[in-house]
C-alpha cells in the first residue's frame, strides 16, 4: 500500500476506531477501510497500529467483540461498541471539538 | 480505566494463553482474507490481491507481538522468561553458582540477622499505645549532659505540680531482687520497686488483675505486687485462682493484684518477676538519687514543653535545698533511654555486616565478570538476531538478582539459625531481646538487599557483557581483546574489595587492642580462690539483729576448714557499686557552685580487704574493736589511694577528717584510719574514682547491711567452700537463700560479655573478610595469568627467567593490593571514628593497629597472588604456543 499516511496525532486512532464501530459492529479490515473511506484516504490505518488499538479498547471494555460470518461467507471477529464505550466516545469527541475549536481560533487569529 | 478490570484481563489472558494466541492468528488471517477480498471486488486477481493483502499486514509475528505487548502481563511473561532462562543458565555452571551462593548466603544471612536486631531494639516502636509520648526524666548536676536517676524530692514536687502528664511513676533504680520463701527452698528473684502509676503509663491491659492503685504506694498501705507471666506459669503453675494469693517476699506477705501480659518487660534489660510498690517517704534530705521517673505525656504535649515544665520545677527544689548542688531536670524519650548505651555498637555492627556483604558482592561480580568472557558468544548470537542492548542488561540482571535471591533464601535460614543461637548464646544483658525475631519487616528488608546486591553485582558484567564488541565476538577465539576491558573493572573492584576488607580490619584491630587491655586491667583486687555471695536478711531483721546476725555468721565461717579470710561488703568489684556519696575534707571548704565531689561508699567488715587481697597502703584496716558495744561510736573510715593523692595531695591523709552526705556543717567529723590500693567498682574500664570505706557495724550503717555481699578467700576449690557456707547461713536462718555465688574471676569474666561478644563477633567478620578477598585475588591473577599463557610462553621461549615471570606476575598483585591498603587507609582514618565510645584507652587512630592488620591482609592477598604466580613460572613455552 502507498505510504501517504498521516501520522495521527496521539490517541486519536482510538477515537476514530470507537467512532467506526459506533456505527455499526465491524472487523478489524472494515474497520480500517472504513477510516480511509470517511477520510477520503487521508489517513490509512496500518495493522501494527490497527490489532493494538483493538486490544487496548477491549481491554478497557469500551469495544466487545464476537467471531460472526461476514457477508462474503468467511469468519471474521467483529466489533461492537459497548454502553461504557459510547460514554468514553461522547466524552472524547467533546474534548477533541473544544480542542480543535481553540486550535483552529489560535491559527486564525 | 478501571484498575480491578485491568488486573482481571490480564490474569484471564494468562490463564487462557492458548485460546487468545489461536485467536488472534485466526483473526489476522481473517483480516488478510477479507483485504483480499476487497482487493478481488476491486478487479485484482485473486492471487495477486493475496499477495498484496499479506504484504499490507506485514510481518504476522511483529503484529502478534505489538498486539501481545498491549497488556500488563507481557512484562510479566518477559519476566518469567527471563527468570526461567536465568535458572537455567545457572544450572549449566553449577560450580560457578554453588560459590556464588554460598558467598551471598554468608553475606545476606549475616546482614538479615544483625538487621533483626537492629530492628526490634532501635527501630521498632516500643510495644505499648501510643509509644512517642512516653518519656523518661532525671536530674544532672548543671552543665553535665548525661542524665541521672532523680531523688524523691525532686520527683514527688514534679508528681505533684507538673501538668504535661497523664501518668507519672517511678522505678527504682537499684533495681533488686527479693528473698521467696515459703514456696520451697528459699530463693532469690528478679523484683522491682515502682510506683503507683507505673503501670498505667504503658496503657497496656493486664493479663490478670489490675495494676496498681493511687494511695498503694502510701507509707503504711498493705503490701502488693504484681507478678509476670512467666513467673505465673513457672512458680504458680499458671494458677487461674492467682489473684488474692499471697507470696513471701523478704520476709514479709504480700498480695498478688495482678499478672503482666508476656511480652511485658520493664526495666527492659533483664526479665523482671515481681513488681513491688516503692513507698515514697517523704524525704528528709535531697539525695539519694536512685529513682527513675516515667511519664506518659497527655496528647498534644511536646517533650520540650514537658521539659522546661520540668526544670522549673527542679529549680523550685534547689531552692528548697540550698545547701545541697543545684541540679537540672532533663527529660529523653523512652526507648532512647533504653537502648542508647547499644546503639553504637548494635550499629558498628551492622555497618561492619554491610562491608562484609559488599565485599561478598565484589566477588561475585568478579566471578560473573570472569564468566562473561564466556557469555559474550551467547549474548553477541542473542544481540545478532535483534534483541537490543537494553534487552540483554535486563536479562543479565534479572539472572544477577535471582542468583541473588536463591542466595538469600539460603541466607534467611542462615540469619534465623543465628538469631536463634544468638538468643540463647549471646550476652543476654540487652534490651528488649524478647523482641527479636524474623518478622515481616525483616524479610522486606532483606528483599529489598538481596535485589539490591544482585543488581549491584550483575551490573558491571551485564554491561560488559552486552558492550558492543569492535572485533565480531562471534568469530571470537579464545583471547580477545575485549577482554580487556572486563579486566579493568575487575581489578578496580578487587582494589575496591581489599579496601574494604581492610577497613573492616582495622575495626577489628580496634576492638581488640582495646579489649586486649581493657581485660589486662587489674580490679585492684587477688582474683584468685575467692567466691562471693549475695545475702538479703528479711527484714523481720532490727537494726542490732542484724549486727548480731553477720557478726555470728562471719564468725562461723572463719571456723570452716581452708577458709582463709571472710568479709562481707555493700558493693563488689568489678561493677556491683551500690551507692555514691558526696563528702567534704576537714579544711577544704565547701563552694556550693563547685561540682559535687563524690565517692563511692560502701561498708564493709573488718577482715573485707583481707578476703579480697586489697593492699594496705597506710594506716591500719578496721579491726573487730573499733566498735564497742553501747558506745557512742567515733566514727572512721578507709580511703583509697586515688582520694589520698586527690584531695590530700602530699599532706598525710590518716587522721585527717572528713564530713559524709550533703554539705552540712552539722554533719559528724570521721577520721581516716587507713588508706587503701583503688578498687575498680564501676566497670574496668572506668576512671580511678575516690573511694570511702566504713564498718558495716557503725550507727547509721547497720540498717544498710540487710542486703551484703559475702567475700570468701579459700585454699580450696568453690565446690568444696560453697556447700560449707550454705550449712552455715541455714544454721543460722534457713529461710534465707545464698543468692548470685560466683568466683571472683567468674565476676570479671560477666563484666566483659559485652565487650567481649562484640571483639569477637567483628573479628570474625574480619576474618571472612580476609578469607573472601584472599580468594577474590586468587581468582584475578589465576584469571590473569591464564590469559597471558601464551605472552609468558613467549617471554619464557625468548629467555625470561622463572624469577623474572613471578615476579612479573606478583608485581601486577602488588599494584593492586596497594592501592587497596591506601584506600583502606583513608577509609579507616575516616570511619573508625564512630568507634570511639566502644574503645577503651585505644585511640580510633592506633597506628598498631593500622599497621598490623594491613600486614596481615597484605601476606594472605600476597600469598594468595603467589599460587597462580608459581603456576605462571610452569608455563611451558612449546604448550603455550600451540595454545591456539
Amino acid at each position: 500500500m502507498g505510504d501517504k499516511n498521516t501520522a495521527l496525532v496521539q490517541g486519536t486512532l482510538d477515537m476514530l476506531i470507537l467512532k467506526t464501530v459506533a456505527l455499526e459492529s465491524m472487523h478489524a479490515h472494515g474497520i480500517g477501510l472504513r477510516i480511509e473511506q470517511i477520510s477520503h484516504g487521508v489517513f490509512q490505518v496500518n495493522p501494527g497500529s490497527l490489532f493494538p488499538a483493538l486490544k487496548r479498547l477491549e481491554r478497557a471494555g469500551w469495544v466487545d467483540s464476537e467471531w460472526r460470518a461476514t457477508e462474503n461467507g468467511r469468519r471474521a471477529k467483529y466489533y461492537v461498541l459497548t454502553a461504557s464505550g459510547r460514554k468514553q466516545l461522547k466524552s472524547e469527541t467533546r474534548d477533541w471539538k473544544t480542542q480543535s475549536v481553540a486550535i483552529a481560533r489560535i491559527l486564525e487569529a | 480505566m478501571n484498575i480491578y478490570r485491568h488486573l482481571t484481563a490480564g490474569v484471564k489472558e494468562l490463564v487462557r494463553r492458548n485460546k487468545t494466541e489461536s485467536d488472534l492468528t485466526e483473526e489476522l488471517n481473517a483480516y488478510v482474507q477479507n483485504s483480499a477480498d476487497a482487493k478481488v471486488q476491486a478487479g485484482v486477481t485473486p492471487e495477486e490481491a493475496l499477495r498484496a493483502a499479506r504484504l499490507e499486514l506485514g510481518g504476522v509475528e511483529t503484529v502478534k507481538h505489538q498486539v501481545r505487548a498491549v497488556g500488563w502481563e507481557f512484562a510479566l511473561e518477559v519476566f518469567v522468561q527471563d527468570v526461567r532462562y536465568g535458572v537455567r543458565m545457572l544450572l549449566k555452571a553449577p560450580l560457578f553458582t554453588a560459590v556464588a551462593l554460598t558467598t551471598i548466603a554468608i553475606g545476606i544471612g549475616a546482614n538479615t540477622a544483625m538487621f533483626s536486631l537492629v530492628d526490634a531494639i532501635l527501630l521498632r516502636p516500643l510495644p505499648y499505645p501510643d509509644p512517642q509520648r512516653l518519656l523518661v526524666a532525671g536530674t544532672n548536676q548543671l552543665g553535665e549532659s548525661q542524665m541521672s536517676p532523680m531523688g524523691t524530692a525532686d520527683f514527688l514536687a514534679w508528681r505533684d505540680r507538673q501538668h504535661s502528664f497523664e501518668h507519672v511513676a517511678v522505678l527504682d533504680g537499684a533495681g533488686g531482687s527479693f528473698a521467696l520463701s515459703g514456696m520451697g527452698a528459699p530463693e532469690r528473684i528478679q523484683g522491682v520497686g515502682v510506683s503507683a502509676d507505673f503501670f498505667s503509663i504503658f496503657g497496656s491491659a493486664p493479663l490478670k488483675g489490675r495494676g496498681f492503685l493511687p494511695g498503694e504506694d502510701l507509707p503504711g498501705a498493705p503490701g502488693v505486687v504484681v507478678i509476670s507471666e512467666q513467673f505465673w506459669r513457672d512458680h504458680l503453675d499458671s494458677d487461674p485462682n492467682v489473684l488474692n494469693r499471697t507470696l513471701t517476699l523478704d520476709g514479709k506477705q504480700h498480695t498478688i493484684v495482678g499478672v503482666t501480659p508476656a511480652g511485658f518487660r520493664f526495666p527492659p534489660r533483664e526479665p523482671v518477676a515481681v513488681w513491688a510498690v516503692r513507698r515514697l517517704n517523704p524525704p528528709t534530705a535531697r539525695p539519694p538519687f536512685g529513682l527513675h521517673a516515667l511519664g506518659r505525656l497527655k496528647p498534644g504535649v511536646s517533650m520540650s514543653q514537658a521539659q522546661a515544665e520540668l526544670e522549673e520545677i527542679v529549680a523550685q527544689v534547689n531552692a528548697q535545698y540550698p545547701s545541697s548542688t543545684p541540679l537540672a531536670g532533663v527529660m529523653m524519650p523512652m526507648k532512647q533511654w533504653m537502648v542508647s548505651e547499644v546503639s553504637t555498637a548494635l550499629l558498628v555492627l551492622l555497618g561492619a555486616i554491610a562491608l562484609l556483604l559488599l565485599i561478598a558482592v565484589v566477588n561475585v561480580a568478579n566471578l560473573l565478570l570472569a564468566r562473561a568472557t564466556v557469555r559474550r558468544r551467547e549474548v553477541a548470537v542473542r544481540m545478532a538476531l535483534g534483541a537490543s542492548r537494553k534487552r540483554v542488561v535486563r536479562q543479565l540482571l534479572t539472572e544477577s538478582t535471582v542468583l541473588a535471591l536463591l542466595g538469600g533464601v539460603i541466607g534467611l535460614l542462615l540469619a534465623y539459625v543465628a538469631v536463634r543461637a544468638f538468643l540463647a548464646f549471646g550476652p543476654g544483658q540487652m534490651p528488649r531481646l524478647n523482641e527479636v525475631g524474623i518478622n515481616s519487616g525483616v524479610l522486606l528488608f532483606t528483599f529489598v538487599v538481596c535485589v539490591g546486591s544482585g543488581i549491584l553485582f550483575g551490573l558491571a558484567p551485564a554491561l560488559e557483557t552486552s558492550r558492543p564488541a569492535l572485533s565480531d565476538p562471534l568469530k571470537d577465539t579464545n583471547r580477545s581483546s575485549s577482554s580487556a576491558s572486563a579486566h579493568r573493572t575487575h581489578r578496580a573492584l578487587l582494589v575496591f574489595q581489599v579496601a574494604l576488607a581492610l577497613l573492616l580490619m582495622i575495626g577489628s584491630g580496634l576492638l581488640i587492642r582495646s579489649f586486649v587491655r581493657l581485660s589486662s586491667v587489674s580490679p585492684g583486687v587477688q582474683t584468685d580462690h575467692v567466691i562471693t555471695a549475695a545475702i538479703s536478711l528479711s527484714n523481720k531483721y532490727s537494726e542490732p539483729q542484724i549486727g548480731q546476725f553477720w557478726k555470728q555468721f562471719l564468725e562461723k565461717l572463719q571456723a570452716v576448714p581452708r577458709v582463709k579470710a571472710v568479709g562481707i561488703t555493700m558493693s563488689l568489684p568489678p561493677n556491683l557499686l551500690e551507692i555514691t556519696n558526696p563528702f567534704t575534707v576537714e579544711g577544704q571548704g565547701y563552694d556550693p557552685r563547685r561540682k559535687l565531689q563524690l565517692a563511692e561508699e560502701m561498708s564493709v567488715s573488718p577482715d573485707y580487704f583481707r578476703a579480697l587481697g586489697i593492699p594496705l597502703i597506710k594506716g591500719r584496716f578496721f579491726s573487730p574493736s573499733d566498735r564497742v558495744e553501747g558506745e557512742k561510736d567515733p566514727k572512721i573510715v578507709i580511703i583509697n589511694e586515688t582520694m589520698a593523692k586527690r584531695y590530700f595531695g602530699a599532706k598525710d591523709p590518716i587522721g585527717g577528717r572528713i564530713q559524709t552526705g550533703d554539705p552540712d556543717p552539722s554533719s559528724p567529723w570521721e577520721t581516716i584510719v587507713g588508706v587503701v590500693g583503688d578498687v575498680k567498682y564501676s566497670g574496668l574500664d572506668s576512671a580511678p574514682e575516690p573511694a570511702i570505706y566504713v564498718p558495716y557495724n557503725e550507727n547509721g550503717w547497720v540498717g544498710w547491711a540487710w542486703q551484703m555481699y559475702l567475700v570468701v578467700r579459700s585454699s580450696g576449690s568453690a565446690q568444696q567452700i560453697v556447700p560449707s557456707i550454705r550449712a552455715e547461713l541455714a544454721s543460722l536462718d534457713a529461710t534465707l537463700p545464698l543468692a548470685q555465688v560466683r568466683t571472683m574471676d567468674e565476676l570479671l569474666d560477666e563484666s566483659l560479655v559485652q565487650q567481649r561478644f562484640r571483639t569477637w563477633l567483628i573479628s570474625g567478620f574480619a576474618g571472612l573478610a580476609l578469607l573472601l578477598s584472599a580468594i577474590g585475588i586468587y581468582a584475578l591473577i589465576s584469571y590473569s595469568v591464564g590469559q597471558r599463557t601464551r605472552e609468558i610462553g613467549v617471554r619464557v621461549a625468548l629467555g625470561a627467567q622463572r624469577g623474572d615471570v613471578l615476579k612479573m606476575v606478583l608485581r601486577e598483585g602488588l599494584n593492586l593490593l596497594l592501592f587497596g591498603l591506601l584506600l583502606g587507609w583513608i577509609g579507616g582514618l575516616a570511619a573508625t571514628r564512630v568507634m570511639r565510645s566502644l574503645l577503651y584507652s585505644t585511640s580510633t587512630t592506633d597506628a598498631v593497629s593500622f599497621v598490623v592488620t594491613s600486614l596481615t591482609l597484605l601476606a594472605v592477598t600476597l600469598l594468595a597472588c603467589y599460587i597462580p604466580a608459581r603456576r605462571a613460572t610452569k608455563v611451558d613455552p612449546m604448550v603455550a604456543l600451540r595454545y591456539e
